[in-house]
């Protein structure tokens, strides 16, 4: 194919305005999969993906189209739809030359929409507006014109769209080529290809997805990753449309994947540039970046027989998951566990369930917390990714938390709601502007750790969901931060310390131990349990010791009915964890993210 | 060391027949049954107990006609299925009980006088509640007066052994309630008392009406407070409480079910009756008319069996002796597995011991007073797959 007769595109949205059932129809229309084919929204390969409406992993589809007799080659990239995945966001976009923005046609613009026209403009796309939605009843496409006109589009360039329907489609797809300029790369020059996504094989190790920027890959050649020197012989090449298919080559401007017997996603960096070992590029693409990972939780079997299981599960996940770190740890309380870093509590979340669903792990995920910088009184810099690991106060000259800027677009009605919710979680009023006369965006800084448990939903609950969200990473600043401690039966649980903010601390303590009253079981004994800051006891509830617990009556046709009853209950005593004499239900630990802070 | 409860066995005959199903009640009963049914059912049970075959070496201790409501089998035809039991040269012990249930709705003196005539020995009767309310809440088909004649119809009818059934912890029963169901059924003067915690069994219609929150459970602090003001006013009444949830005159324990709980060997007759025997337990197919249909064409009626290891053998010896009061006997439990409980089941009895759930009185082993409240916690020990060597 001729570089001209390329284009490569991604579509951006807020989420649930449409994208995959978009890019489902865009797929169906060029005839790359026949009706029957098409599961809904084929593009979300993992099952979790589906079931959570959520894309998690980017993908990339070949569509053939076919204008005024001519030829052309649309590469369809799509897009993880949620904050956590900003990073890959921005790398799948950068492979692009263009993007649809979808734009719900009853809901206007979002949050989303903005940061993600913010994101495309960063990497000089041409957006292509595309109002979804329009044969909902309360769609209301003129205003949503006059939105786009507002946030620096052509509203009257917006393509009306009603994906579900089979409504635009084609002009959507004849805007793609129309408007969205053709791959510009030296076709000569050295090989250049931008990592966009890569997952693992069983058979053929990783797979790496690419973005040919300059150059072309064939079969057969050693490709170098700049970023780590590693090197590999392309065993496969191919691309998708949307089951794979091998070809010989990805010229300049193509965009598909290869194999090259890689053992681990590690080494092949989203973002990262492919050249040859050969005759390498000089200078990378720009914009790589290491993945990071913001959030940290405990991840402990509840059987402590499972910790090889729970290992060999991990090292799997991250076969295919760059941004998934994990480092043994011991918690007194939780045995041998795993602290695990990820890009944001939806990526544990999707963790977290994976390992109890497919590889049938028992877990006990301690609170999430985000990366504390300390500096101690002797100068000396650390950072704390486990609150049971912060210095005593005496130790710590200064500690700095996480914050991001945050945007939010809400009603005016839900202005005063809005800014209250800020306030209780600590943010820094930044800016209030009006998108029209309805709508404003407020914009915040926040501690990351306030907004990474409830606060979409809280936001959500106070503008009777009408308002949207979104927030990228600024920085670190200095806090008033402390460590609460929960006692049981008179000793320290590390697994459940917290790092709070002192003004929080108190309130905070109390919340924690009237909810692990109600979650802590009766025991054969009281138990006591405690709140406490730098050894100061701040709060204290009883566990009373169970009175009775007896079955009743046991005859010759009740034995074995009666066993099973027993070897049930001790069952479930199993999945709970026993730290000192006191059997905690594993959903105890995860309490202390669901104390309401009010 | 001999057993000398060796070569005893016992034999459970389930009549199925109810006039009404309790709420509560998950056993297997079946309403709606007429005379012609009970006969055909009656018969069926003499050809299962044809069908076993060979007269058990040993002493029959205990027969037990079980429920359902057994009461509304006639006289007679109780009579003519012990007349088919005894008739095959089974040794009786001297002091062959037999028990009968009743629901003290279907008796008259004249009726229990035949069932005592026919060779039952022993009445239970299911008494449960002292207040109409609550007799009617759980769909009982008698009055608390009705207990009172069966009672004294009893006594009369020459009944020298009467157990009550009462239960506690029922939806919206206060205290006082059941202070005033012990002080009645103890003016009663039975010989011996099964007092029983409500359980909510799946599938029941009480568990329909408590999950959909029609009826709720008295709060855990009000049925633990029942259960420890039963145990002292019957212990002040002069009752033994010989098992978890059982008190008796003395010498009025219950044989039959002292079987079960010292895994003595039974058999047993009926719809969906269970038999154990040489670590084999059995039951019965639970349909009725299936089972009739079977019996009488002469087919199996066995449903399911499980054949119960050694290890398992010892672990259910243990939850199921430690049931009673004065526990189990160390020597005994030697004698029939040839291990020490105590050293093969070392962890468990260490840790029971340490809680002081669990004590010992001279060859025996028993649960403490707490032991009797957490009995559960301790049973547990001994179920599953993590116990013993």
């Amino acid at each position: 194919m001729k570089q001209s007769d390329i284009r490569n595109f991604s579509i951006i949205a807020h989420i649930d305005h449409g994208k995959s059932t978009l890019a489902d129809r865009l797929i169906e229309t060029t005839g790359a999969l026949t009706k029957r084919e098409m599961a809904p929204q084929v593009l979300d390969s993992m099952d979790l993906e589906r079931e959570r409406g959520i894309t998690i992993k980017a993908q990339a589809v070949r569509l053939d189209y076919e204008r005024e007799g001519q030829h052309y080659e649309l590469n369809l990239i799509d897009t993880p739809g949620h904050v956590d995945f900003t990073y890959e966001v921005s790398r799948a976009l950068q492979a692009c030359e263009g993007a649809l923005l979808v734009i719900d046609a009853a809901q206007g613009v979002e949050a989303q929409t903005l940061a993600n026209l913010y994101l495309a403009m960063e990497h000089d796309l041409t957006v292509i507006p595309v109002i979804n939605k329009i044969d909902l009843p309360n769609a209301d496409p003129e205003r949503v014109r006059e939105e786009l006109f507002e946030i620096g589009l052509d509203g009257s360039e917006a393509i009306l769209v009603s994906a579900k329907q089979g409504i635009g489609i084609e002009e959507a797809l004849d805007a793609v080529v129309a408007r969205i300029a053709a791959p510009q790369g030296q076709a000569e020059g050295p090989l250049r290809a931008l990592i966009f996504d890569s997952r693992f094989d069983t058979y053929k190790g990783v797979l790496v997805y690419i973005r040919v920027v300059d150059g072309a890959l064939r079969v057969g050649d050693r490709v170098r990753f700049m970023a780590n020197g590693a090197e590999f012989d392309v065993t496969e090449i191919g691309m998708f449309r949307p089951h794979p298919v091998a070809v010989p080559e990805l010229a300049t401007g193509e965009v598909g994947f290869f194999a090259a017997a890689i053992k681990t996603v590690q080494d092949t960096r989203v973002g990262d540039t492919v050249t040859l070992a050969s005759h390498p590029a000089a200078e990378s693409l720009p914009g790589y970046r290491p993945a990071q990972s913001m959030v940290f939780s405990g991840l402990y079997p509840v059987d402590s027989n499972e910790y090889g299981r729970l290992r060999e599960a991990l090292e799997k996940l991250q076969l295919n998951d760059a941004a998934l770190t994990f480092e043994p740890e011991t918690s007194a309380a939780l045995g041998f566990g795993f602290r695990a870093g990820f890009l944001g509590l939806l990526h544990l979340d999707v963790i977290q369930e994976r390992l109890e669903r497919e590889y049938n792990i028992s877990l006990i995920t301690t609170a999430p917390n985000v990366v504390y910088q300390v500096r101690l009184v002797s100068g000396e810099e650390i950072r704390v990714d486990n609150p049971a690991l912060l210095p005593v106060a005496g130790d710590i000259a200064e500690i700095r938390e996480p914050v991001v800027s945050a945007s939010i677009i809400t009603p005016s009605d839900y202005i005063g709601a809005v800014m209250e919710l800020a306030q209780e979680r600590r943010g820094v009023y930044k800016d209030l502007s009006y998108i029209d006369s309805q709508r404003a965006m407020l914009s915040y800084q926040l501690p990351l750790g306030e907004i990474m448990y409830d606060f979409f939903d809280q936001l959500k609950s106070r503008t009777r969901g009408y308002a949207s969200f979104d927030y990228q990473w600024s920085g670190y600043v200095v806090s008033d931060l402390v460590r609460l401690d929960i006692l049981i039966n008179g000793e320290v649980v590390d697994a459940f310390s917290v790092i709070v903010h002192r003004d929080k601390a108190y309130h905070r303590g109390r919340m924690l131990v009237e909810k692990l009253r109600d979650l802590i079981p009766r025991q054969l004994f009281e138990v006591p349990l405690q709140a406490s800051i730098g050894g100061r006891v701040i709060s204290r509830e009883t566990v009373r010791a169970m009175r009775k617990d007896v079955l009743a009556k046991c005859y010759g046709g009740d034995i074995s009915r009666k066993r099973k009853l027993l070897e049930k209950q001790k069952e479930g005593k199993k999945r709970m964890k026993s730290v000192g004499n006191v059997e905690i239900p594993q959903e105890a630990f995860m309490a202390i993210l669901r104390v309401e802070d009010k | 060391m001999t057993d000398p409860n060796l070569g005893q066995w016992g034999l459970y005959v389930h009549i199925p027949f109810c006039q009404a199903r309790c709420t509560y009640c998950d056993f297997n009963t079946v309403t709606g049954m007429d005379d012609r049914d009970h006969a055909l059912y009656m018969k069926a049970l003499e050809r299962e107990w044809q069908r076993v075959s060979d007269t058990p070496a040993g002493e029959l201790v205990s027969v037990f006609f079980g429920g359902g409501t057994p009461s509304l089998v006639e006289p007679a035809q109780i009579g003519g299925l012990l007349e088919a039991v005894y008739g095959r040269g089974v040794r009786l012990a001297g002091d062959l009980e037999v028990t009968m249930e009743a629901n003290p709705g279907t008796v008259s003196m004249e009726r229990l006088a035949a069932y005592r005539q026919a060779g039952v020995n022993r009445l239970s009767l299911g008494v449960q509640a002292w207040q109409e309310h609550h007799l009617a809440r759980l769909n009982r088909i008698h009055t608390a007066e009705d207990a009172v004649d069966a009672v004294r119809s009893a006594r009369r009818a020459g009944f020298a052994n009467v157990s009550l059934d009462l239960i506690y912890g029922l939806p919206r029963q206060t205290l006082d309630e059941w202070r005033e169901t012990l002080d009645e059924a103890l003016a009663l003067e039975p010989d011996h008392l099964s007092v029983y915690q409500l359980q909510v069994e799946e599938g029941t219609p009480l568990a329909t009406q408590i999950k959909r929150g029609q009826l709720a459970l008295p709060v855990p602090d009000l049925t633990a407070d029942m259960a420890d003001f039963g145990q002292e006013r019957l212990a002040q009444a002069g009752f033994e409480r010989y098992e978890i949830s059982n008190y008796a005159r003395p010498g009025r324990w219950s044989r039959h079910n002292r079987l079960y709980w010292t895994m003595n060997p039974y058999l047993a007759l009926g719809a969906g009756a269970h038999g154990y025997w040489h670590s084999r337990r059995w039951w019965n197919v639970r349909g009725v008319r299936r089972y009739i249909e079977a019996s009488l064409a002469g087919e199996p009626v066995e449903a399911g069996e499980e054949r119960l290891t050694r290890p398992e053998e010892m672990r259910e010896y243990l939850w199921l002796g430690l049931r009673e009061r004065q526990g189990l006997s160390r020597s005994r439990f030697f004698s029939r597995f040839g291990v020490n409980p105590e050293g093969y089941f070392g962890p468990s009895f260490r840790k029971l011991h340490q809680q002081a759930l669990i004590e010992r009185a001279g060859d025996r082993i028993r649960l403490s007073a707490r032991g009797l409240d957490v009995a559960n916690y301790v049973f547990r020990e001994f179920v599953g797959d993590s116990t013993g060597a």
